[in-house]
């Protein structure tokens, strides 16, 4: 819901609230108003008819008597601490021969010694009256307010909140890769400028941490590597000279632990490079044509561990995303599917445009499945792999968006990447395991 | 004879690389900045430079435009340990021949100057020999004697990583870096090397040549003469 949609909503839930009871003021206001007036004159009306009574005469004709009962009363009748009242309610209009709503008031006079009741009434509308003119003048307000509120609300949000869109503009174009600061317009909105200097505060930091993060990850790189392959080298040169036997097995461990550490170093670089990778629109590559070459790259390794492959792969499968991130996804699930497999064990790739779905036989996991995209998780921990790779695997996912899972079932290992982002990888599974097993 | 000039500001590396090379019969010659670099080619002809990137006085990739404008003919092999694309690119579009990533095998090294070596000198250079071993490096075809050798393409890619870097022991793990290139968290099942080598070893027998190679105990393998 937009914020002056919101606004505007709540101000007439307000305004309805606040005519309402208005409305209910007014009416009673009107009411008791008309009500008063009316008594004050029908007493100064009594009062006359009390002034005619000490002069004597006949009045019985005067117009003061239209209205009027004058009745001669017993004086312990008179109601005590009273000289007026009023009553009203529904009475005979012999005018107009109906019932009409009346207001009578009595009042009592002593005159010459004796006690006079006078009461004289008039016809006035009533509470039914009333209503109908009252409620039909506050429909119209409302419908004014309505009208006036709504308009007004989208002019003014409109201008009001213009910077603030601005804002939101600036920050959605905002790449931490152009290494621009944010440029923002000033504003004479308090609310806004805190807003403003905050984002402005945060993407400057932002933009610091990632050139810095940068720099370490280069120099780190840079300077961790030459001494790697210093090492390397002095290894290498060494391996040639005159060495006996057990040397050789030393220079050989070394060597091992020096390609691991220069491994786990490359694959840490790289794993730091895709988190920090943004993702920008990207021509779409054709993946089955990926696929095919790196299946095509493995074919003999495949064949060494005497692997069957079998695969369904759709033509024409594109996808938004730079080839050499397709290339290394494709190369690590495919590498682990034979390094995790066992002799003579088989090997099923399935591609269409919902995914991709690797499976192959092998030894069940040791650690549980989802643990294995994490860095330097081992489904067998005494394995050569230093475990990384299924991590890179999961960022590359995860920078496109792409739902990925890893299952363990029935002895093999399904590990499935949904390249539409909505669908969960688990919905892949279903559809292959029925073709998984007829072509098995 | 083949003059190398290794620009590399870390002295170990860059001594390392020149007692290798060296073996080879190379002439090498250090210098470890951009300054001392753009003397000695303003001076002296070379055949090939080693050029890394990440010099103390300078971005090394601006000293291709040096050696380009003293010696069009000299081939340049980029080092660096950064694996940065971008700078792959520019070096290679700048006119590099080949860029080599950090830390690699010294027998890489050689094998990837000697592969540029090949392809700038035409005349009988794209031929390997080694007695009755011969490679052809423009068809891929490998003979022995006179017969064709039924190799796959990481067959024929071993044997010339053999024949190049002939008399040295070669580890599993160059070997391995060597077919399979640096994938992340690679196959580094050396089981794939040993039958790689063994194949080979078993087809150049039933081809009538004699098996040059042997297994250096621990380390790795070896083409030798005999």
């Amino acid at each position: 819901m937009r914020l002056n949609n919101k606004f505007t909503g709540w101000y007439l839930l307000v305004m309805l609230v606040v005519l309402l009871i208005g409305g209910a003021i007014v009416y009673y206001e009107i009411q008791w108003k008309i009500g008063s007036v009316e008594v004050a004159r029908h007493q100064r009306l009594n009062d006359l008819i009390a002034q005619q009574i000490r002069t004597g005469g006949n009045y019985a004709d005067h117009p003061t008597r239209k209205r009027a009962t004058v009745t001669l009363i017993p004086e312990d009748s008179v109601p005590a601490n009273l000289s007026s009242f009023y009553t009203r309610g529904t009475g005979w209009n012999p005018e107009y021969q109906a019932n009409e709503y009346r207001l009578v008031v009595t009042s009592f006079y002593q005159i010459n010694g004796r006690t006079y009741r006078v009461s004289t009434y008039s016809f006035i509308p009533s509470f039914g009256q009333l209503l109908p003119g009252v409620v039909d003048s506050f429909k119209w307000i409302l419908l004014l307010l309505l009208v006036l509120v709504g308009i007004s609300g989208r002019l003014i949000s409109k201008y009001i909140l213009a910077p603030f869109k601005h804002t939101l503009r600036v920050i959605e174009s905002f790449e931490l890769k152009q290494k621009q600061t944010l440029r923002l317009p000033p504003t004479r909105t308090d609310e806004f400028r805190q807003l403003n200097s905050f984002l402005q505060r945060m993407t400057d930091k932002a933009l610091e941490d990632y050139q810095s993060l940068k720099e370490f990850t280069e120099n780190a790189s840079h300077e961790l590597q030459t001494p790697t392959a210093i090492i390397r080298g002095k290894l290498e040169l060494l391996m040639e000279s005159d060495i006996r036997d057990d040397q050789a097995v030393l220079i050989a461990e070394m060597q091992n632990a020096l390609e691991k550490l220069s491994r786990i170093h490359s694959s840490l670089t790289l794993l730091t490079k895709l988190e920090n990778y943004e993702y920008q629109d990207q021509e779409p590559i054709c993946f089955s044509q990926s696929a095919k070459e790196a299946l095509d790259s493995f074919e003999e390794l495949i064949e060494m561990k005497a692997l069957i492959l079998t695969t369904r792969m759709e033509k024409d499968v594109f996808l938004p995303m730079p080839s050499s991130l397709a290339d290394l996804l494709l190369n690590n699930l495919v590498s682990n599917a034979i390094r995790h497999n066992q002799p003579g064990g088989m090997i099923n790739v399935q591609l269409s445009r919902a995914g991709l779905v690797i499976s192959n036989t092998g030894m069940p996991p040791e650690t549980p499945t989802d643990e294995l995209f994490e860095r330097f998780k081992k489904g067998n921990p005494g394995s050569d792999s230093i475990g990384i790779g299924l991590a890179i695997v999961r960022q590359i996912c995860d920078l496109h968006g792409f739902p990925i899972v890893y299952e363990f079932r029935d002895g093999r290992h399904i590990l499935a990447v949904s390249f539409i982002q909505s669908v969960a990888a688990s919905k892949l599974l279903q559809n292959v395991d029925r073709s998984l097993y007829t072509e098995a | 004879m083949m003059k190398i000039l290794i620009i590399e500001d870390h002295l170990e590396l860059a001594r390392n690389i020149q007692d290798f090379l060296a073996r080879e019969g190379y002439v090498c010659e250090l210098c470890h900045t951009a300054d001392a670099a753009r003397e000695k080619l303003a001076l002296f002809r070379y055949d090939c430079v080693l050029l890394d990137i990440g010099l103390p006085d300078g971005n090394g990739i601006l000293l291709l435009d040096n050696i380009r404008s003293e010696d069009p003919q000299c081939n340049v092999l980029i080092i660096s340990a950064k694996n940065a694309l971008d700078d792959k690119i520019k070096g290679l579009e700048k006119g590099a021949d080949d860029y080599l990533t950090k830390p690699f095998h010294l027998a890489e090294l050689h094998a990837r100057i000697r592969a540029i070596y090949r392809r700038k000198n035409l005349e009988g250079a794209n031929i390997v020999r080694f007695h009755e071993i011969s490679l052809n490096t423009d068809t891929l075809e490998a003979r022995v004697g006179d017969r064709l050798l039924d190799t796959t393409r990481k067959e024929f890619d071993l044997l010339l990583y053999f024949l190049v870097n002939k008399n040295r022991v070669l580890s599993r793990q160059s070997i391995a870096a060597h077919l399979w290139g640096d994938y992340t968290d690679n196959l580094a099942n050396f089981d794939f090397v040993y039958q790689h080598v063994k194949n080979l070893r078993r087809k150049i027998n039933s081809a009538g040549g004699t098996d040059y190679i042997s297994t250096v105990y621990g380390l790795g393998y070896k083409l030798k003469e005999t």
